[in-house]
């Protein structure tokens, strides 16, 4: 039974006059509203607000960003999502999903024409401008086929109610339509933070969409390819919508590829994975076309892959959308497309754009150029930048306008405005009413389309801004679509969570993802031994800090010393000219904590590691992305005037979140490839650092207190102090120290350790191909000897300054020389072995300028 | 006319390229009044994928692709066509008034005229701009039959414009050409082009060689000749008028087209990408373009 309608309205909400309102029919809640409004005001506004900064929070633990580029730089943004959802009857989607799918398969009949015989321009159907003036048409892919029945493999279509609560299309996006991973991260997010609200409204699931658009990427794949191989291509971690880029592939459970991960062979493309080329036949793609090819397309571009266009032309890949997909978002064809809907598929257009005139047409420019006042002109291919809204224009504006247009008429089209519809938006607390459009998403099926049950709402910014878009800071909207009564009664649809269908990914690793993740651990550990290092130093400038214990000074300055060693941040605390800086040390500590610029720092390595996460951003586990996510926060927050006291605080924030990043991957990652990676990265960096720092202490002896303290503070930094107490019960000694860092196999921070697993990842990495391995095994076996031969007796055989040395190198110093050597090497070998460099992309010359004044040239 | 044209591209790197993707619009096209007898292509080292195809304009283009390391690449395109006069269309235009060409073409439903139409709107490297409309529509007074006006407009480039190579790029403006009054073949085509479609016609750029005479008592020197460019333009019922701007003349049996477009980006004779660790590159072209003799054997045998 239908509850009776609400006559208050909930949380004071205030709809709009004269416009289309979601939310109110009049003074009455909407009935499909109902249960919605009612929890909304029973909530009331301070758990509202509640709900809408844990929504936040989620979407920042989940990484969900949206970057906005302007002038060559990127300016990462939240994702920002209201939790009031935008609530659609069962029946008025229904009609809607009708519209959305035939307008699709309209475009498709459209697009597979202008690609093909093109006789809708033959026939004078279209004219010839409105298809070969849209920047979208790409001649470089007449007559590149998708297999199977639709060339159009899926589309957006952004729609808005009208002053009647008509829906109208505003734009078409077929180019590269985005929006449908974060349509579903918003259903995830909403969900977990209204989760009783919508359970009980019964919304119909997103998964099964995402299930069609599997099968889909399936079914377009070349027929000659028996077990299609399906990647995801993305710009990059700075692309506008690389977060969702990342959550499409895991969603679908496709690697994440980048152009520089593909090659053309034998006219066929191919992704670089550990070891090998394996062959690709569908591309998902997400960058833009004029980017994908640097032959036959923009040849500076590095997004692509030479060769590409060709390998679709000859059928061995299917790239979607269709590179010259672009030609159908010209607003110029939304004038033609309600008679093509009659000629092509005998039907009238259901789902209508704003109306349109076309400039390039006389009839139709003269009409627009008289109203200039009332009507809403776009530049085709310009994007909303050059939309103008001729209300309110001034006299000298209009004029300019109508210069521009009779100028260039076939570039200009005249469109009624639409009102667009308010929905109720949580702002500060209150149910505002705010302008909203709703992207609608279909994709391609054996027959028809099939039609996202919801899709991306978003709302204007602000109260009275006319124009709802993302660049300009729009807010986005869970779409819930209510399901149909007997559906309820199958209890399907009540499974609350949409992410449970993620697929394990089916292709090996790319090359730059196995790359990224072992320096993104080599950097993890980097920064990790590094804060180790100064917590202990700063722990002993504290403790002698009245200067009156000669030992204590002396070890201050060795470990103040070591930390420019090990960093290479020279001159830092060495050589003539530091004595002042090692009496006033905080400055130079303070910036090899927080100074991002100076390389060595932990702020340094923690933005490398940080900017390595970024580029496998699909191969991270969401707890991973999470402590990233905060890590990431925690160091926006030091700056360079970072109060000392503070510094502690600080390290031991990094710290924590340095030791929860090592415990995922022990504990929660799958031994995969990457994690081998992960592992060996890990490994090869802890040994350097150890054997640095061993060797910037304790290759000189110095005087009994001053070296105990220091070996003292080498076993804390190399956090083997307690082990080392336990066992020897004795003050630290040079032998024993050596042995439980350098040889016990049993300690997991000891050389010994590190060798063995590094040999053991390498073991279960996969081959590579080309170079072999056969230095990298080579190192490994000489490292390995090296430490089983180490005798720490005599290691510990260190020159004294105050007694006669036999000249030789000190033993501990050669032998730590002698492994530092051959773990850089061994660094270098893996390097080599797996990841093969790309030699960087030119452009060849053309030929010199024709010419035509040869000698006697010219004739009659 | 019958000849033959041997274009030859060599390109030495500066170091070792581990992958050649190329591109080439070498292979002469057939035309109303050319028909090429053959045309090959080959590539130095050999290719690992070759193919040939037709592009959007209907030219012939050949993709290959070289995966073995290489320093030197050389690409050899030859061919052998038979031509006719290009100016016979000419009276078959007559005294057809310019602008009667421009609206016929606007109202024109025949499939020529709405193809051509494509060819008014600007391209990638050619948009009308306001001087060089002037400058090319001093040459088109109202009412001017469109054969005049344009056979004008190519000698007052003829005179007007200095043919220097070196003063311009391949991405030289054309108001820059025109302000300079200096430029070689490919501006004389970008920057009429860009005035007759300032003036609503359809003018499309074509890309090929001339045949060149030795200076009279010498012998021809092989590789004497050069890549050309010149334009045509659309008169509806008739067809395509091509005229050589650089030389002053309309387009006679001593063009060999190889590619049209519309502009030089749509056609260039070659393009590529490569991998490779330094950025030198040296290039040398040479065209040879001879006359084959009507009772010459091998004219006989490729004609059969």
């Amino acid at each position: 039974m239908t509850p009776p309608p609400l006559t208050d309205l909930p949380v004071g909400y205030r709809p709009p006059e004269g416009a289309f309102d979601e939310l109110y029919d009049g003074a009455a809640v909407r009935g499909h509203w109902t249960r919605v409004a009612r929890t909304l005001d029973e909530l009331g506004s301070m758990e509202l607000t509640a709900r809408a900064n844990e929504a936040k929070r989620l979407l920042a633990d989940d990484g969900v960003t949206y970057n906005i580029t302007s002038d060559g730089s990127t300016d990462t943004r939240s994702w920002v999502l209201d939790p009031v959802p935008v609530v659609m009857a069962a029946d008025e989607w229904a009609g809607l999903e009708v519209g959305l799918a035939q307008r699709a398969e309209l475009l498709d009949l459209v697009l597979d024409d202008l690609y093909g015989a093109r006789r809708l321009v033959a026939e004078g159907h279209l004219p010839p401008e409105v298809v070969f003036g849209s920047p979208g048409f790409m001649r470089q892919a007449d007559h590149v086929r998708l297999p199977g029945s639709h060339q159009l493999f899926h589309a957006a279509f952004d729609l808005a109610r009208d002053a009647d609560g008509r829906w109208v299309v505003i734009s078409d996006r077929t180019q590269a339509p985005s929006g449908m991973g974060y349509a579903l991260e918003n259903r995830v997010v909403v969900s977990r933070v209204l989760p009783d609200l919508y359970r009980e409204s019964e919304v119909v699931r997103l998964a099964p969409f995402f299930r069609e658009l599997r099968a889909a990427l399936q079914r377009v794949a070349p027929t000659s390819a028996e077990d299609p191989r399906i990647v995801v291509l993305t710009p990059g971690p700075w692309s506008e919508t690389s977060y969702e880029h990342g959550a499409i592939a895991t969603y679908l459970g496709y690697p994440l590829v980048q152009g520089s991960d593909l090659r053309v062979r034998d006219g066929r493309v191919w992704v670089r994975t550990l070891g090998r080329l394996e062959p690709v036949h569908v591309i998902l793609r997400r960058v833009d076309p004029q980017w994908c090819d640097p032959l036959e397309l923009r040849p500076e571009s590095t997004l692509g892959v030479p060769g590409l266009l060709e390998a679709c032309r000859v059928g061995n890949v299917s790239v979607v959308n269709t590179f010259g997909s672009g030609v159908l978002e010209s607003p110029a064809l939304a004038a033609y497309l309600p008679a093509l809907s009659e000629l092509l598929l005998g039907q009238p257009l259901r789902l209508p754009s704003a109306r349109t005139w076309w400039c390039g047409d006389p009839e139709a420019r003269r009409e627009v150029v008289s109203r200039l006042d009332q009507l809403v002109l776009k530049r085709v291919g310009d994007g909303v930048r050059t939309t103008v809204i001729g209300h309110g224009l001034s006299q000298a504006e209009t004029a300019e306008l109508r210069v521009r247009i009779e100028a260039e008429p076939f570039a200009w089209v005249g469109q009624d405005p639409v009102s667009l519809g308010s929905t109720p938006t949580l702002v500060d607390g209150v149910l505002e009413p705010r302008r909203s459009v709703v992207r609608g998403f279909v994709v391609a099926r054996e027959k028809g389309y099939a039609v996202m049950p919801g899709g991306l709402t978003r709302v204007a910014g602000s109260a009275y801004d006319p124009v709802v878009s993302n660049q300009t800071g729009a807010w986005s909207k869970d779409t819930w679509v209510l399901a149909r009564e007997p559906e309820r009664l199958t209890g399907f649809w009540l499974q609350p969570d949409d992410t449970m269908e993620s697929i394990e990914p089916e292709t090996s690793m790319s090359q730059r993802a196995a790359e990224n993740l072992f320096w993104l651990s080599r950097y993890a550990e980097r920064a990790e031994d590094l804060v180790r290092q100064l917590r202990v130093a700063s722990d002993r400038i504290t403790e002698f800090a009245a200067g009156t214990n000669p030992a204590g000074n002396e070890a201050v300055a060795v470990l103040l010393a070591a930390l420019t060693h090990t960093t290479g941040t020279y001159p830092g605390f060495v050589g003539d000219g530091t004595v002042g800086v090692v009496a006033a040390p905080e400055p130079e500590f303070r910036a090899l904590l927080v100074d991002p610029d100076r390389v060595g720092s932990v702020a340094h390595s923690v933005r490398a590691m940080l900017s390595a996460a970024a580029q496998v951003r699909d191969q991270l586990s969401n707890d991973t992305w999470l402590v990233i996510g905060h890590l990431e926060r925690d160091l926006a927050l030091l700056d360079r005037n970072l109060p000392v006291a503070a510094v502690t605080g600080a390290l031991g924030r990094v710290m924590a979140a340095m030791l929860a990043l090592a415990g995922l991957s022990a504990e929660s990652m799958v031994r995969d490839d990457g994690w081998q990676f992960m592992e060996a990265g890990r490994r090869l960096e802890r040994a350097i650092q150890l054997c640095g720092l061993l060797r910037a202490t304790i290759t000189t002896r110095r005087d009994a207190a001053t070296d105990s303290l220091v070996i003292e503070s080498v076993l804390t930094a190399a956090e083997s102090i307690v082990t080392y107490r336990r066992r020897y019960r004795s003050h630290a000694q040079i032998e024993t120290m050596l042995d439980l860092l350098l040889l016990d196999g049993d300690n997991p921070r000891s050389l010994a350790y590190q060798v063995a697993r590094l040999a053991d990842a390498v073991d279960t990495m996969p081959l590579p191909e080309e170079h072999g391995l056969g230095e990298v095994e080579a190192l490994l076996a000489e490292l390995a000897t090296v430490v089983t031969l180490a005798d720490t007796n005599e290691l510990a055989r260190r020159p004294d300054p105050d007694e006669p040395w036999d000249g030789r190198p000190a033993p501990l110093d050669a032998f730590l020389a002698n492994v530092l050597s051959l773990l850089g090497r061994l660094g270098v070998a893996l390097d080599d072995a797996h990841f093969s460099r790309q030699l960087p992309q030119r452009v060849v010359v053309g030929a010199p300028l024709p010419a035509a004044f040869g000698p006697g040239g010219g004739g009659s | 006319m019958t000849y033959r044209v041997v274009h030859r591209t060599h390109y030495t790197y500066e170091s070792e390229v581990s992958a050649s993707y190329g591109e080439a619009h070498l292979m002469p096209r057939e035309t109303q009044n050319q028909q090429p007898y053959q045309a090959t292509l080959t590539v130095d080292p050999f290719p690992e994928h070759y193919r040939e195809r037709r592009d959007f304009f209907g030219n012939r283009v050949a993709h290959f692709t070289v995966l073995e390391n290489h320093r030197e690449l050389t690409v050899t395109a030859t061919s052998v066509v038979d031509i006719r006069d290009r100016r016979e269309i000419l009276p078959r235009v007559g005294d057809l008034a310019w602008e009667d060409a421009r609206d016929e073409l606007r109202r024109d439903a025949a499939p020529e005229s709405l193809d051509a139409r494509q060819f008014v709107l600007a391209s990638p490297a050619v948009g009308p701009t306001a001087a060089a409309v002037d400058y090319v529509g001093r040459s088109f007074a109202p009412g001017r039959p469109i054969v005049d006006a344009l056979g004008e407009l190519c000698s007052r480039f003829h005179t007007e414009f200095e043919f220097s190579p070196g003063a311009t790029t391949v991405s030289t403006p054309v108001d820059e050409v025109l302000a300079r009054r200096a430029g070689v073949c490919q501006d004389f085509a970008h920057l009429s082009m860009s005035g007759l479609r300032g003036l609503g016609l359809a003018v499309r750029y074509v890309s090929g060689y001339l045949e060149t005479d030795p200076p009279p008592g010498e012998e021809k020197l092989v590789g004497a000749d050069v890549s050309h460019a010149w334009v045509s333009v659309f008169v509806p019922h008739v067809g395509w008028v091509d005229m050589d701007p650089t030389n002053g003349q309309f387009v006679n049996n001593r063009y060999v087209t190889v590619a049209w477009g519309r502009d030089y980006s749509d056609v260039p004779p070659l393009k590529g990408v490569i991998y490779t660790e330094g950025e030198g590159q040296r290039l040398e072209v040479t065209v040879d373009v001879t006359t084959i003799p009507d009772d010459d054997p091998v004219l006989a045998q490729v004609a059969s």
